[in-house]
């Protein structure tokens, strides 16, 4: 029917004389009106949970009877493409040899960190995890240098959480910089 | 003399609501638009972004008052006073309602500034001339898009003006009056005129689209091909002059629409006229903010097509079918 001009098309004569087509579309738009939004209100009230496999700050892990799994091989130090990851492993003071050894100093330097997850993958007593923590703005350089005992200590979101939802969350700011505290509670899917 | 001071203290408050109407109407429009893009719109200003408007106005006054170096000082600055004035001055005529006696006074009061006999001529007249500004403003800037933008109203309102004039025409022959007032009180008891003039209705809402430049037909400010057209150059108070004369544009067409064609204060008795009044109109304006959420921009040409080659003949095709009826 479309090919044919002679065909007088009556229908689409009266569907622009009364705006059937313009109708439907306010019709949509009503709809989307009151629809949910996809506004998520970060980082006031609300904060997205990444998955699993996200990269960021990195978190060092302990074993079930809490001690660290890190044992200062210093691989992630060789592994890292940017040079930003300093190990110094435990040095034999007494002269009896240590049974246990750990790392005396573990430093990663932020400003330098790309987050490739190379470290990660080097380690191999899977200590070394990189986090699902973004929020590392602050006021100052030597806040991104982050030391063993900052990253000993276990991130908000637990490890073994699956992510990849909205949960209630509040901002934190103080003079150092800003902390985004999620309540892992009040979880909502995104749309 | 207490007729005087009643006038006086009428013009003084419907300026001022006038005036702060901008306020609210900038936050829903805003707030509607991101709905219906599914997100929320302001938020942050004052609990659900309530406060925005008055940042918004706030910003704006402190904005430097720039006149771009080429341009003609004297008319560019004038230019959004001239677009301002009759934007204001539509309101003298429109009545807002019948009679209401004050409570404690006991004193009556006319819900108008003045009931003029041809009340209608006056309205679409005044109404005209806030193209002035657009075009002065454009002209004035000395700059290309604005000039484009401000040609554009020019065109746009010698093509639409007509449609509108004689839209109303069906309505003055029904009615056999041009003041607004006797117009409303002829559709009292759900004789509303848009069931006598559905042609007449939606000639008069497109033409009125047109007329304050809102989507689908704001070529003058087309932010797509003329950044922002007309006030392109201006900023600061000028800006929200021409914002403001937008605003008070799409109110007073709103009105006009219900005071033409939707009965004015006339409604089931259980809410006073007023609010009828205010109910249909913040309808008619939610309906024109969501047409401008939904529909794309009409192309130059299509415009004058529209105009001339249908909204035009539609409406003269219109008196002539009332008129024979009437005879």
């Amino acid at each position: 029917m479309n090919g044919n001009h002679h065909n007088f098309d009556l229908k689409g004569l009266l569907k622009k004389v009364f705006f059937l087509d313009l109708i439907q579309g306010l019709f949509i738009t009503f709809n989307y009106t009151f629809s949910k939004t996809v506004t998520m209100k970060y980082p006031d009230e609300e904060t997205w949970i990444p998955y699993r496999r996200f990269r960021g700050l990195h978190t060092l892990n302990r074993n079930k009877e809490g001690k660290e799994l890190c044992v200062g091989c210093e691989l992630c130090q060789k592994s890292c493409p940017t040079q930003c990851i300093t190990v110094v492993p435990m040095q034999d003071t007494t002269g009896k040899g240590i049974a246990d050894r750990v790392a005396y100093r573990w430093e990663i330097n932020l400003l330098r960190c790309m987050f490739c997850g190379l470290c990660e993958d080097a380690c191999p007593t899977e200590a070394l995890k990189l986090g699902r923590e973004y929020e590392l703005a602050g006021t100052s350089m030597q806040r991104q240098l982050r030391t063993k005992e900052e990253l000993l200590t276990p991130q908000a979101i637990p490890g073994e959480f699956e992510g990849g939802v909205i949960v209630k969350a509040r901002l934190e700011t103080d003079e150092t910089g800003i902390k985004i505290v999620p309540d892992m509670s009040v979880q909502k899917r995104w749309w | 003399m207490i007729e005087l001071l009643l006038i006086g203290i009428k013009v003084v408050v419907v300026t001022l609501i006038v005036f702060a109407l901008p306020l609210p109407l900038t936050y829903i429009e805003r707030k509607v638009a991101g709905h219906i893009q599914v997100r929320l719109g302001p938020y942050r200003v004052g609990p659900h972004g309530i406060l925005q408007p008055f940042a918004d106005m706030i910003k704006l006054m402190f904005k430097e008052d720039i006149v771009p170096a080429k341009a003609d000082p004297w008319l560019f600055r004038i230019a959004p006073v001239i677009a301002m004035v009759p934007a204001f001055a539509v309101f003298a005529t429109i009545p807002f309602g019948e009679k209401v006696t004050l409570p404690i006074v006991n004193y009556e009061v006319n819900l108008y500034i003045s009931n003029m006999d041809t009340g209608i001529l006056y309205v679409l007249a005044i109404a005209g001339l806030s193209v002035y500004g657009i075009i002065l403003g454009g002209w004035a800037s000395n700059s290309k898009y604005p000039l484009l933008g401000g040609l554009r109203s020019s065109a746009q309102m010698i093509s639409y003006e007509l449609a509108l004039s004689f839209a109303c025409i069906g309505v003055v022959m029904i009615v056999n009056s041009l003041s607004l007032l006797d117009i409303v009180r002829a559709q009292s008891g759900w004789h509303w005129n848009i069931l006598y003039q559905p042609v007449g209705f939606v000639i008069f809402f497109i033409a009125g689209l047109a007329e304050i430049n809102r989507i689908p037909f704001d070529l003058p400010e087309d932010e797509g091909t003329l950044g922002a057209g007309y006030h392109a150059e201006y900023s600061s108070m000028r800006f929200a002059f021409f914002m403001l004369t937008e605003y008070v544009a799409m109110v007073s067409m709103s009105i006009l629409i219900v005071l033409l064609f939707l009965g004015g204060w006339d409604g089931p008795v259980f809410l006073p006229g007023i609010l009828w009044f205010l109910l249909k109109v913040a309808m008619l304006i939610y309906i024109i903010i969501w047409t401008r959420f939904t529909f794309p921009r009409y192309r130059y040409d299509q415009l004058m097509s529209i105009g001339w080659k249908i909204l035009l003949p539609l409406s003269l095709a219109n008196i002539l079918i009332t008129g024979l009826i009437i005879i």
